[in-house]
Order: structure tokens, then C-alpha cells, then sequence
């Protein structure tokens, strides 16, 4: 078995966000010495400005996880990728832990797996779990296979169920700046509920901690900062540092769901006057139609008079859609908690939200997109 | 020796070229020599290296043109070959020493990791095989003039890859630049940015050893290159960039020359973390000339004091319905240096210039700021094992630093 205390440390999906910064934290800190598993060469940007013990090769492949297992005390697992990566690129990682007899494995997994409204009870993790969406799905499974081998092959894992992280580079910060700049997002019922937030520095706190302290193998933690912050503070601070407004507006303004939107479009369409003609010149429409029972007549010509578009602002659409991330989270109204993590762990969440938007503003200045 | 009609690659050969290959032949030793399969005025051409970019744009340039003839191809990836040679259903040309070429080839195209640009081109070189060299040339100065000195000694030619000097924008450019159409100039700026990019297979871009840089190299090669070529003799007088021991991401450097006996300031950004606009611009006293990184058939005027834009094309430039590939000119003004013994467009000594800016660059390299990067670090630290402290190991550099 690697030393308790672990020093090498391979990081899979350290091109992305997390593991960029968690590789990047290590080489500063000097706290471990990271092996970055690398796939597409071209996306390593962020960790080749240090002069890293890089890997390459592909999860799918044993022989070329193996081969960047060698060596290492500790796996943090991050890589995201196809149905393959996600299940056959997991368990080459996990089977390779084994062999080299690694200390500890972290993986890094998501509060997607409560669904995409989770329960009252989720505030801590002992919840049930309840997936709706492939990515909540995909995750909850790969925790499954993930603690299938601590408990049969004794192999010392750790769970972390980050929520949205935020901070430089990441996706949800880039992609909330984008969805203003573009007038997709709106403060729905004045955005009282909380956003569910981790500082990507936090996270890689939390990463640390997992990677040694005694008291973590077979848990599943929650990561998030230490104050809740509401959408509604969220958004309007990302909306400031781009200058723009945020409506506000409640939630029976919302253009429906997509599903919802392809049968009303569809019907939409069929209630124009010009349509309908044409399609009455269809003599088998025509006899169609008629053949229906006289309800089923009256019910198909009110559905299709009661799609009018709704105007708003001038606008001929509502432009805020019910299922866009930054709207549908709006709805969940827990606020996970990372207590278990504090307690055990000694997580601390060092960095403030205040501060961590500093941060984040000073990158986005950086990066042009402030 | 020159021909009449050689700038056009559906000519075939003439008894001009004939001779003059065979001259070449029997002067510049076996590469050139060996093996005759090729017909008349054909040169034959092995493909070093058979990564991303020889996939992508030589291997089509050259199975496309009827000048050349695919002789040999190499790479020390045997399943690689097997590919290449199933794929394109190659005969028996491919070889894991790229020794093996020799006696094969009248030229090469080198498209191997940076840093054996200049130990195999001095070979072959010597050798009196043509190269076509990938860019950036070699990793220094002093590889890249080992690099022409071969060249010469065997009278070969040294190609070197700036695939952006065959875009007809550059060229319209440099016209613009000397005819005064802009007035006197009073600044450039470079802008280049986008999240990732080319993955070479064999990862060389990973470390400073195999790539000699970051994304002044990779990318910055092409407009440092491009930049001499219009604002002629360019000095460096700031770099900061990214890199903490590896290679940078980032940087940002200024850069001074004299045009027309006036000074001229120039500035260069470069990304591979996050977008840029991708574009060069030059400010004169008549307006803003504007190239975009995909506009490689024209450039665009901007004139002072109106909200105009003028698209300008070359005349000559005949319509395309498609973006060219720019490879095929560039593998044809290879082959045309061999059989004329014209200089290629882009030459040994001209690629030196862009490697001794990038080494100046690197040598007055200041660190950009990043506080998103340093501000927390200690706090992190702490969550660390925190093992034994060894009073011989190296204090990490940013936290040296810090303290």
C-alpha cells in the first residue's frame, strides 16, 4: 500500500477545470506532486506552463492508464467524456488503483444525482438520490462502481458531490456571462433560492483534505462554499461586472420546456389562418377532420386558436426559457450542505464568495470578458 | 536555372526542368541520386513525421499534385504507418528510420516534433535531399544556422512551412504597406486566441524541451514571421507572459521598428486559454487595416473619420468558391525552388529571424499577472499533508516568491 500521506498523484480530467486548477495548486503549494493524465494534448494549456510529470493516453486503453498509475500514491478522478470514458474509462482507472495499491482514491462527482429538484432532505447527503437527467444518471452510477470497490476490494475511496463551480475558466461562469450578454437569463420570483455554489479553490480545499485525512475513506461529501447565496445575488453580481440589467419576472412568463415548445410551435403554426386553408384543400385532411366526432372537432379548433403568440416588452416571443440552467435551477430550493465535509475533514471553504468573485472578475477582465 | 511556365503546377516537366533535376542529381549526392521510379520532372517526396499536420495538409497536398510522387513515409509509430499506408493503399514506402528514406527521396517534408527539426534536417541536408521544414524552423539560433549551412553545403533547399505567407491577404498586405496606402503608420496589433487547439499525437507540445516554447511558438511563429516580412527589421521591448517553468499560455509583448525612417510601435497577444478577436491591425495616418485570422483573400479598410469598411481584393486574385488549401502552393513553391533553384518563399534565413525574436522574447520574459492564480495558496496549503519539511528540497516558486 502507498504511504498514508500520499505525494504522487495522478489527476484524470486535469485539462478541465477542477483538475486544471487542482494541478496547478499542487505545483504551487508543492503539497503533492502531480501526474496529470492528459488525452487530447492540444487542450492542456492551463498545466503545460508547469513543468509537470505529464501522462498521455486514453482512459479506454488499460495498458496507457496503467503505465500513468505506476508510481503514483493517490488517484483524484475527474475526467468527464462519452458513455465509454464514463463507464469502461472509470473502471480501468479503478481496477489500476488496485493494482498499484494506491492510497486513496477521490472521485469527483455531482449533486446531479438528487435530480433536478432535489428533496428537502438532500441537505445533507444521507438523502436518497434521485436522478432525472443522463448526467445525474451517469454519475450515480459511476459512485456505485466507485464504492462497489471499497467495499469488495478495499480500495479507499472518497465521493465529492460538488454543486455549480464557479470561479476563472469555468463553464458556469463563462456561460453566465454569455446567457446576459445575450438577454437569456432572468431573475425568476425574485430568485430567492440559493444557487448552490462552490469556489473552484474550494473544491480543490476539499480535494486536499480527502487525499489524506484519516477519516474519509467510504463517505460521500458535499462541497460547497460557506455562505448560501441566492440566484438572485448571483446573477446580479455577474451581471454588474458585464454591465448589463436583469429582468425580473415571474415564472408564468417563461417560454415552456422544449418539448413543450415543439407541440406549441407545431400547433402555433397550424392556427395560422393561411395554413389551415391550405390544409383544407387537402381532400384527405378534410375528410379526415370530418370523420372526427363533433367534441374532438371543437377541442382541436379552440387548441388551435389558443396559441397566440404572447408579446412582452415589445418582444414576439418570451425570451427567458423554462429550461435553461440558469432558469430551471432557479427552482430548486435546497441548499446542500457541506457540514459533513467541515466536520470530518476539516474542511474550511477558505474563500470567501465576495472574494471569490474578485477573482473571478479579475480573470474575466484578463480574459476580455468582463 | 530558370523556365519559362514553371509557376504553373499543370505544366508538366520540360526538357529545362529535366536537366535541371538531373544536374541537381549529380551534384547534391544520394538522396537525390538513388532509385528512378518517378516519371520525367517528378520529385520524389518522403513525408518525415506522419502526426496531425502531415495527416491533415501535406499527406493530401502531396497525394494531390502532379509534380511530385509519394516516396517514402516515416515515423517511429508503426501502427501509425499501417494506417497511412491502408488509407491511402501506399505500397511498400514505409520506414520507422527515417534513414531508410535516403536514396529514396529527391526531398522531404519534416513535420517532426520541434525539437528534431534541426539534428534529422542537418542529416538529410547534408545528405543533398530538399527540405521542406515545418515551423518554427529549430528551437535557436545557433540550430537554425546549422540548419542553412547544410543547406548550402549540398546547394539544397530549405523550405520553411509559414503556411500564412501563401495567403493572398499577406501578400495584398505587404503591396498596401509599400504603397503608402495607409499614410505614415502609426502602430500594429496582433490578436490571437482560442481555448485549445491542435493536438499533435505525439504530445512534443507538452514540454518546453521538444516544443522550444509556448504559445509564441505555436502559434506566435506565424505572426512573428509575418511580422518581419511586412515591418522588416522588429525588436522586442517587453514579453510577459504565463509560464511557471513549463510553457506559457499567455503572453503579451511590444514590439518596436522603423518604417520609412519613422518609429513604430507594435503590440502582440496571444491565448490558447481564452478567445481573442484574431486579427492583425495596423493604424496609419489614413485609417485601420484590418486582416482576420479566416480572411486570407483580402483584408478590409477602415478609413479615418468615416464608418465605411472597404473589402479590397487583389485583381488578379480569381474567385474561390471554397477556402483554398494554401499546402499545395506551398508544397508548389517547394518544388519549384528544386527544379529552378529559386528561393523558396520562405528560406532557412528568413525562419532564423522569427527564432532569434522568439529567443529574445523569452530572454527579457517578464510574469503576466494572474492574482486569481496566487491569492489563495497559503490558505490551500494548509489542507495539505503537510509532510516532514526537507531542508534540501526546493521552496515551491510561487510561495517563494510570496514570502
Amino acid at each position: 500500500m502507498s504511504p498514508e500521506r500520499p505525494r504522487r498523484v495522478l489527476v484524470t480530467g486535469a485539462t478541465g477545470l477542477i483538475g486544471g486548477r487542482l494541478c496547478e495548486v499542487m505545483a504551487l503549494t508543492g503539497a503533492f506532486e502531480p501526474r496529470p493524465f492528459v488525452h487530447a494534448t492540444g487542450s492542456a494549456w492551463r498545466i503545460t506552463r508547469f513543468p509537470l510529470d505529464f501522462a498521455t493516453g486514453d482512459l479506454c486503453d488499460r495498458a496507457s492508464v496503467d503505465r500513468a498509475m505506476d508510481g503514483c500514491d493517490a488517484v483524484v478522478h475527474l475526467a468527464r467524456g462519452d458513455g465509454a470514458v464514463m463507464r469502461r474509462g472509470l473502471e480501468n482507472v479503478l481496477r489500476a488503483a488496485v493494482t498499484h495499491r494506491v492510497s486513496r482514491f477521490v472521485h469527483i462527482s455531482s449533486v446531479a444525482v438528487y435530480g433536478s429538484e432535489p428533496a428537502p432532505d438532500s441537505v445533507s447527503e444521507a438523502a436518497a438520490t434521485r436522478p432525472d437527467l443522463p448526467y445525474g444518471h451517469t454519475k450515480l452510477e459511476q459512485e456505485h462502481r466507485v464504492l462497489r470497490y471499497h467495499r469488495r476490494r478495499g480500495l479507499d475511496v472518497v465521493i465529492l458531490r460538488p454543486p455549480n463551480v464557479y470561479g476563472p475558466f469555468a463553464s458556469f461562469t463563462v456561460g453566465m456571462v454569455n446567457t446576459l450578454r445575450s438577454d437569456g437569463v432572468a431573475i425568476v420570483d425574485g430568485g430567492r433560492n440559493p444557487c448552490n455554489l462552490v469556489y473552484v479553490d474550494n473544491l480543490v480545499e476539499a480535494i486536499f483534505l480527502a487525499l489524506w485525512r484519516p477519516e474519509a475513506p467510504g463517505q460521500v461529501f458535499h462541497v460547497t462554499d460557506r455562505e448560501p447565496v441566492s440566484w438572485e445575488r448571483c446573477i446580479s453580481d455577474h451581471a454588474e461586472l458585464v454591465g448589463v440589467d436583469v429582468p425580473h419576472v415571474t415564472a408564468a412568463e417563461l417560454a415552456p420546456p422544449a418539448q413543450e415548445r415543439v407541440w406549441r410551435d407545431s400547433l402555433r403554426a397550424l392556427s395560422d389562418g393561411e395554413v389551415q386553408r391550405s390544409l383544407a384543400r387537402i381532400p384527405l385532411v378534410r375528410r379526415w377532420f370530418q370523420c372526427l366526432p363533433e367534441p374532438a372537432k371543437r377541442a382541436l379548433r379552440a387548441r388551435l386558436h389558443r396559441w397566440d403568440p404572447v408579446r412582452r416588452n415589445g418582444s414576439p416571443e418570451r425570451r427567458f426559457l423554462a429550461d435553461h440552467p440558469f432558469i430551471a435551477g432557479q427552482k430548486r430550493t435546497v441548499a446542500h450542505s457541506s457540514e459533513k465535509a467541515r466536520r470530518l475533514l476539516g474542511y474550511s471553504a477558505p474563500v470567501s464568495y465576495d472574494e471569490g468573485m474578485r477573482l473571478t472578475a479579475a480573470w474575466l477582465r484578463q480574459a476580455g470578458l468582463e | 536555372m530558370q523556365a519559362a511556365g514553371l509557376e504553373d503546377p499543370d505544366q508538366g516537366g520540360s526538357l529545362t526542368i529535366i536537366s535541371d533535376i538531373r544536374a541537381n542529381a549529380a551534384t547534391s549526392g544520394a538522396g537525390a541520386r538513388a532509385g528512378s521510379a518517378a516519371g520525367p520532372g517528378i520529385v520524389r517526396i518522403g513525408l518525415i513525421g506522419c502526426g496531425a499536420i502531415a495527416q491533415v495538409a501535406h499527406l493530401p497536398a502531396v497525394l494531390s499534385s502532379p509534380q511530385v510522387e509519394l516516396a517514402a513515409i516515416s515515423d517511429l509509430d508503426a501502427s501509425r504507418l499501417q494506417y497511412l499506408r491502408r488509407r491511402y493503399r501506399l505500397g511498400p514506402i514505409a520506414f520507422r528510420d527515417y534513414r531508410d528514406v535516403v536514396g529514396r527521396v529527391d526531398a522531404v517534408i519534416l513535420a517532426l516534433p520541434n525539437h528534431l527539426h534541426a539534428p534529422v534536417g542537418v542529416e538529410l541536408l547534408s545528405r543533398g535531399i530538399h527540405v521542406l521544414c515545418e515551423k518554427p524552423l529549430a528551437l535557436t539560433r545557433q540550430e537554425c544556422e546549422q540548419l542553412c549551412q547544410a543547406a548550402r553545403s549540398t546547394a539544397s533547399v530549405l523550405a520553411v512551412g509559414f503556411v500564412a505567407r501563401f495567403f493572398p491577404s499577406t501578400e495584398l498586405t505587404k503591396q498596401l504597406l509599400e504603397s503608402r496606402f495607409l499614410g505614415e503608420l502609426q502602430s500594429f496589433d496582433y490578436e490571437f486566441g482560442s481555448p485549445g487547439g491542435w493536438s499533435p499525437l505525439s504530445g512534443y507540445n507538452l514540454a518546453r524541451s521538444t516544443c522550444g516554447g509556448g504559445v509564441l511558438v505555436v502559434s506566435g511563429s506565424h505572426v512573428l514571421d509575418q511580422m518581419i516580412y511586412l515591418f522588416g527589421d522588429v525588436d522586442v521591448t517587453s514579453h510577459a507572459d504565463d509560464s511557471r517553468g513549463g510553457i506559457e499560455a499567455n503572453c503579451r509583448t511590444c514590439f518596436a521598428a522603423t518604417v520609412d525612417a519613422r518609429p513604430l510601435r507594435g503590440r502582440v497577444v496571444l491565448s490558447k486559454t481564452h478567445q481573442l478577436p484574431n486579427r492583425l491591425r495596423i493604424v496609419g495616418e489614413h485609417g485601420t487595416l484590418d486582416v482576420r485570422g479566416s480572411q486570407t483573400r483580402s483584408v478590409t479598410f477602415l478609413p479615418s473619420g468615416s464608418t465605411l469598411r472597404h473589402e479590397i481584393t487583389a485583381a488578379a486574385l480569381p474567385p474561390a468558391d471554397a477556402e483554398p488549401d494554401y499546402f499545395k502552393p506551398q508544397l508548389h513553391d517547394f518544388v519549384n525552388a528544386i527544379r529552378t533553384g529559386a528561393a523558396p518563399r520562405v528560406d532557412g534565413e528568413q525562419a532564423t529571424r522569427s527564432v532569434v525574436l522568439t529567443e529574445r522574447c523569452y530572454a527579457i520574459a517578464t510574469d503576466l499577472e494572474e492574482p486569481w492564480c496566487e491569492a489563495t495558496l497559503e490558505r490551500l496549503a494548509r489542507a495539505g499533508p503537510d509532510p516532514a519539511p526537507d531542508p534540501a528540497a526546493p521552496q515551491p516558486p510561487a510561495l517563494a516568491s510570496a514570502s
